[in-house]
């Protein structure tokens, strides 16, 4: 890691589990509303993010759980509510009195301090994997070329991939492309990192290999929010997670807690759908 | 029937007989000699008057006259089809009005008719000039002055060429897929380096085969240009052989001249495909340059 990456907090072996209410608040969410045509995909959700916190959110399909992510990261306008990065307000601007929609130009500069790894990967199938991690970087936030290339290989040797760094995407597995897609999202050093089910179209023998990255992004203290299916690592690995269910926040929690004795009847059927009965009741 | 025996290795089995294709060879190859022994015996074809006129100054002007009306056609063309592609595609719904009204006009009329009418625009408009719309005029000229036959060729063969670009474009456009845009944005590009770093790269590679069939098509249509009294290649042939009365031969030198050029123009189609492919083949086939890429990925 670089010294200007997020510092851990906790000795580097064991690092601190649960909520970190003494440390500042990176992401805010309040009362986010967001529909479309005649479905609530958010119905006044609320969510605090505190720096090197791992954030799980779980819930069924149609939850809301991906509307959520892209919502922070103004891939979709929300029609409510409030959204604050570092204190800053997302999307909207303060001016006479009155609330102004950012121009595109400055929502793309407020995107920058927010990674985001898709569900399908999205690596530019046109550019090298070297040069999907390099040109964000240049592009976006004005590296300088050969600094960002530096950062590229140390990135890909990150998550293990700095033997295909000439390769297209396409001559890659799908968790070698979500790698590459997790080194290209963390080039710029991003505030908090956003993970859109970043498993859910693998082949489950390449699942492993993404969430060992995960586990360790987790490990060295980046702030990150998981959209997952995945209770291993909301269970294993997060400080705090989240249940949603219609676009609501059902229930929330200290995830192992959680599981352990789930208090709404919901969360309860959620747990024993995805575990089988006698995991959840045991 | 019971257990395999030994020492089994299809690697020398003998190949299948395929009649069929015995059958289709024998009658492609009579079809063809049967066209070589027309092509040389038939005198009307009179080869010797075609060699005389096929570098001939009056072809070769002509000739050149179709490359620039062909290839301005295109690149006015792609232009035009570039900026209505974005119209339609705009949020804003009287820009995608605008795209959709020329599309619709410029595809339903013919080029032939619309290079008549762009002819005699002066009926319609005697004068042109320029100046504030219902206000004062800074310039003014006589149409037919300023559009000339080659102009209302140029005008005529463009508008309508860029009509057909435009849903190249568009369709080019959109085939790149909604998670590509997503995937810019959330990095923190700008609208502008979303479209020129990410869409437009991906875009290109799906058009470049129906821009090349355009293109033919625009040089084909500048044929068209003869009716206005523009002289092209088949204007010129034309011109020849209503002195010489030698239709047949003067005829075949266009067919000529048209295949080199379509030719040519293949060979580069064909190696841009190959450069903009890049990152959709694998790597080894990409890497070996074969001449037929989709073949090695079966």
């Amino acid at each position: 890691m670089t010294p200007t990456e997020t510092p851990r907090t906790g000795t580097p072996d064991v690092p601190v589990r649960g909520r970190k209410s003494h440390l500042p608040v990176v992401l805010d969410v309040r009362g986010v509303r967001k529909q479309f045509g005649d479905f609530r995909a958010l119905d006044g959700v609320d969510l605090q993010v505190h720096e090197t916190e791992v954030v799980a959110v779980i819930g069924p399909s149609g939850s809301g759980k991906s509307t959520l992510v892209r919502c922070v990261n103004q891939l979709e306008r929300i029609d409510g509510g409030s959204i604050h990065l570092d204190g800053e307000l997302l999307g909207y601007e303060h001016q006479k009195g009155h609330l102004r929609e950012l121009s595109e130009v400055r929502i793309a500069e407020q995107r920058r301090r927010t990674g985001m790894v898709f569900q399908s990967f999205n690596l530019f199938p046109h550019m090298t994997v070297l040069r999907n991690v390099v040109q964000p970087q240049v592009l976006a936030h004005g590296a300088d070329p050969g600094e960002a290339e530096r950062r590229a290989r140390h990135l890909l040797d990150r998550v293990g991939l700095s033997s295909k760094v000439d390769n297209y995407p396409i001559t890659l597995s799908g968790g070698e492309q979500q790698r590459v897609a997790i080194a290209r999202a963390l080039g710029p050093n991003p505030r908090i990192m956003l993970f859109d089910e970043p498993t859910s179209a693998l082949d489950p023998e390449l699942i492993e290999e993404v969430m060992a990255v995960l586990r360790d992004l987790a490990a060295g203290g980046r702030t990150m929010v998981v959209v997952t299916h995945d209770l291993n690592f909301a269970h294993g690995a997060a400080d705090w997670c989240l249940f949603m269910e219609r676009g609501q926040v059902v229930e929330q929690g200290d995830p192992r807690t959680m599981f352990a004795e789930p208090r709404t009847t919901r969360l309860r059927a959620f747990l024993a759908r995805t575990f089988g009965p006698e995991r959840a009741s045991a | 029937m019971g257990s395999a025996p030994e020492h089994v290795d299809v690697e020398h089995a003998r190949r299948r007989h395929r009649p069929g294709h015995w059958v289709l060879g024998a009658v492609i190859f009579g079809a063809a000699a049967w066209i070589a022994h027309f092509a040389i015996t038939n005198e009307n074809l009179e080869w010797p008057v075609v060699g005389q006129y096929l570098f001939s100054a009056q072809v070769l002007q002509g000739l050149l006259t179709t490359l620039v009306v062909s290839v301005v056609t295109q690149l006015i063309g792609m232009a035009i089809g570039t900026v209505m592609a974005l119209l339609r595609l705009s949020a804003f719904a009287p820009a995608r009005w605008t795209a959709t009204a020329y599309v619709t006009l410029f595809r339903s009329v013919p080029v032939l008719l619309q290079l008549v009418f762009w002819f005699n625009l002066a009926y319609l408009v005697p004068t042109m000039g320029i100046g504030i719309p219902l206000g004062p005029t800074f310039f003014s000229a006589s149409t037919n002055d300023v559009i000339t036959p080659p102009a209302a060729a140029v005008l005529g063969l463009s508008l309508a060429h860029g009509a057909y670009m435009t849903e190249i474009v568009r369709g080019s456009l959109t085939s790149v897929g909604v998670g590509q845009r997503d995937a810019a944005r959330a990095l923190g590009y700008t609208p502008a380096q979303t479209f020129l770093r990410v869409v437009l790269p991906q875009a290109v590679r799906v058009s470049i085969p129906p821009t090349g069939s355009q293109f033919i098509i625009a040089i084909h249509g500048s044929s068209l240009v003869s009716v206005i009294a523009v002289s092209d290649l088949l204007f010129s042939v034309q011109n020849i052989y209503e002195r010489t009365y030698q239709i047949v031969p003067l005829l075949l030198v266009a067919v000529i001249w048209y295949l080199v050029v379509v030719l040519v123009l293949t060979f580069f189609q064909q190696r841009l495909e190959r450069r903009f492919s890049r990152g959709h083949l694998r790597d080894a086939v990409a890497r070996t340059k074969s001449r037929r890429p989709e073949a090695a990925l079966r």
